[in-house]
């Protein structure tokens, strides 16, 4: 692995986060610039390179650089590598941040790599994220997208089947409230037969928060063997939040299995009623569905600690912890 | 009897569901340490009276009341009636995926603890009077960490309700049809586990449709419910009767 970063201590002491996480490094990117590394960020993982920690990635916008910012981090793993990596992004100021960011991941022949990606700004951020994803054969990879806030958000996700028996899970968590919007947008691409893929988007919409989901899979003609399925689900917590979802599926091939479905509601009147008369408060068994219905999604976190770490932070979103989120200058994760 | 004594009182008690009446006139007393069984054919109004008096939403009471210990269920929301000593056995009890049978039911404690002006039990104390009370239903600990409800069986689930019920000691048990859906074995357990709760000072209103529960389960008064009124009131000796000869003598 190439060794182009460096734990940066200096910057934790402004930045309260609570991690590192055990087995895990860090490496800060402020404004785009890598801290005691090379910019833009990339990592290559060689033939058979297993990673021992997890990386975490922690990029922050600073206020000493407030125009648009236009940024990049490229990963390549090689033949039977494997890693985990966490993504995470933050404003350290709610000034009206934008960023654009291209992520390039491919992974060679029996790669495997789990992406955890963390996206918590200010109300005023628009951070739209492009990601490139290339599998080879037998190549797996899992990527959980936890969307707990911001101002737009915007997730567009270009994934290439090129080679068979390559896997790919992709799961998300929305949280949008006040008038933050939420968009993503995903294309998979099955080009060559017998590849699996998995997606499973939920959001939760309170205020006027607003979401939107597209979801194309296109399975080619000769890519026989394929499963796909895909869902998005939300959950309308408020009258004047909005869901958009468009679930497509485009299908040249004979012999796949695909399904998609899609569905906006609000919490269950019956499972509220029975946790009701069992005492427990509405508005605690309010919560409790919540992230219930978060928990689908969070389960999909093999690392237990990271697990119980973005539950925390979850359940204290929903119990509305980051309204201040606007002015304070925290940034948990 | 003693008037002064009364748990439930039911009277005159009219309830419609979009404007269609179901319940049309049901009175009932519930003394401490009684045991009610409500029989009656589907439709009569049975579920009906136990979701009114665990305060469902959607039912309108248009006429009569319900005092519980002298005061009026009805303004009560479902939360407060739990709190006040109210407990609803569900004849189909909910799934919620993602909510551990442990987490809801340490919630539900705490929150009735939280009421009584006591404080959260210790993760200690709180396992051992979970192990306990699982073990008048004859859980065992798996069912602690999965989803409340998701995945079990028919039997389980209604083991589950009494886990529940033993978990916050109700003053007063609705059981609405707690028998169905049960094998002879699961009957046993799950009836094995009300007898267990019941004491001088608590009551049980038992909803059933058989008479098989009440073989298991003594009552000390059967009420028959017919077209949502209570049209007959006997001793445990009504049960046999009905088994033998339907409800159709009683309706006719």
């Amino acid at each position: 692995m190439e060794q182009n970063y460096i734990y940066a201590p200096a910057l934790t002491s402004e930045f309260r986060c609570k991690v590192p996480l055990k087995e895990t490094r860090q490496l800060f990117i402020v404004n785009g610039k890598v801290q005691g590394g090379k910019s833009p960020f990339s990592l290559r993982l060689k033939e058979g390179e297993v990673m021992k920690e997890m990386l975490q990635i922690i990029s922050v916008r600073h206020k000493s650089y407030k125009e648009h910012l236009a940024t990049q981090q490229d990963f390549h793993f090689g033949k039977g590598s494997s890693g985990k990596i966490i993504q995470c992004s933050h404003t350290f100021s709610p000034d009206r941040f934008r960023t654009t960011e291209k992520v390039t991941i491919s992974l060679e022949r029996d790669a495997v790599a789990e992406f955890y990606i963390m996206q918590n700004e200010h109300n005023n951020a628009e951070h739209s994220t492009s990601y490139e994803v290339n599998l080879g054969a037998g190549a797996f990879l899992k990527m959980v997208f936890l969307s707990l806030h911001g101002g737009v958000i915007r997730n567009d996700i270009f994934l290439d089947f090129n080679e068979k028996h390559a896997e790919c899970d992709l799961a998300g968590l929305y949280l949008t409230d006040s008038k933050q919007l939420m968009d993503n947008n995903i294309y998979v691409n099955h080009l060559v037969p017998e590849c699996n893929s998995n997606q499973l988007f939920k959001g939760i919409l309170d205020d006027e928060g607003v979401a939107r989901f597209y979801g194309r899979i296109n399975v080619a003609p000769d890519a026989q063997k394929t499963e796909a399925y895909q869902a998005n689900h939300n959950l309308l917590i408020s009258d004047k939040a909005k869901a958009y979802t468009s679930p497509q599926l485009e299908i040249y091939a004979g012999d796949v299995k695909c399904s998609h479905g899609a569905t906006i509601g609000r919490l269950n009147e019956d499972e509220l009623f029975y946790m009701r008369t069992r005492g427990i408060p509405a508005a605690e068994a309010r919560i409790l569905q919540q992230k219930a219905f978060a928990y689908e999604v969070l389960e999909k976190i093999s690392n237990t600690e990271l697990r119980e770490r973005m539950l925390s932070l979850v359940e204290r979103r929903l119990r509305g912890e980051f309204s201040h989120c606007s002015t304070c200058i925290r940034n948990c994760c | 009897m003693n008037n002064d004594n009364i748990m439930l009182k039911i009277s005159g008690l009219k309830v419609s569901i979009d404007d269609r009446e179901i319940l049309t006139g049901v009175n009932l007393e519930v003394r401490p340490g009684e045991v009610h069984a409500i029989m009656g054919p589907n439709g009569s109004g049975k579920s009906t009276l136990s979701a009114v008096l665990a305060g469902k939403e959607n039912y309108k009471v248009t006429e009569g009341e319900i005092l519980f210990e002298g005061e009026d269920l009805l303004k009560l929301s479902p939360e407060e009636r739990s709190w006040a000593g109210v407990f609803l056995g569900f004849q189909y009890p909910i799934e919620i995926p993602g909510v551990t049978n442990v987490n809801f039911i340490k919630t539900a404690v705490n929150e009735h603890r939280k009421r009584k002006g006591l404080p959260e039990l210790s993760a200690a104390q709180f396992l051992k009077l979970m192990r306990e009370r699982m073990a008048y239903v004859e859980m065992d600990s798996s069912f602690t960490s999965r989803g409340v409800n998701v995945g079990f069986s028919g039997g389980e689930k209604k083991r589950n309700e009494i886990f529940h019920m033993a978990m916050l000691e109700p003053k007063l048990a609705i059981l609405d049809e707690t028998d169905s859906g049960l094998d002879v074995d699961a009957l046993r357990v799950v009836a094995g586990g009300i007898n267990r709760l019941k004491t001088p000072e608590n009551a049980t209103i038992v909803i059933t449709h058989y008479q098989r529960l009440l073989d298991y389960i003594v009552p000390d008064y059967i009420h028959v419910i017919y077209k949502g009124r209570i049209i007959k009131s006997a001793g445990r000796e009504l049960a046999q009767e009905i088994e033998q000869r339907g409800y159709d003598w009683l309706i006719n």
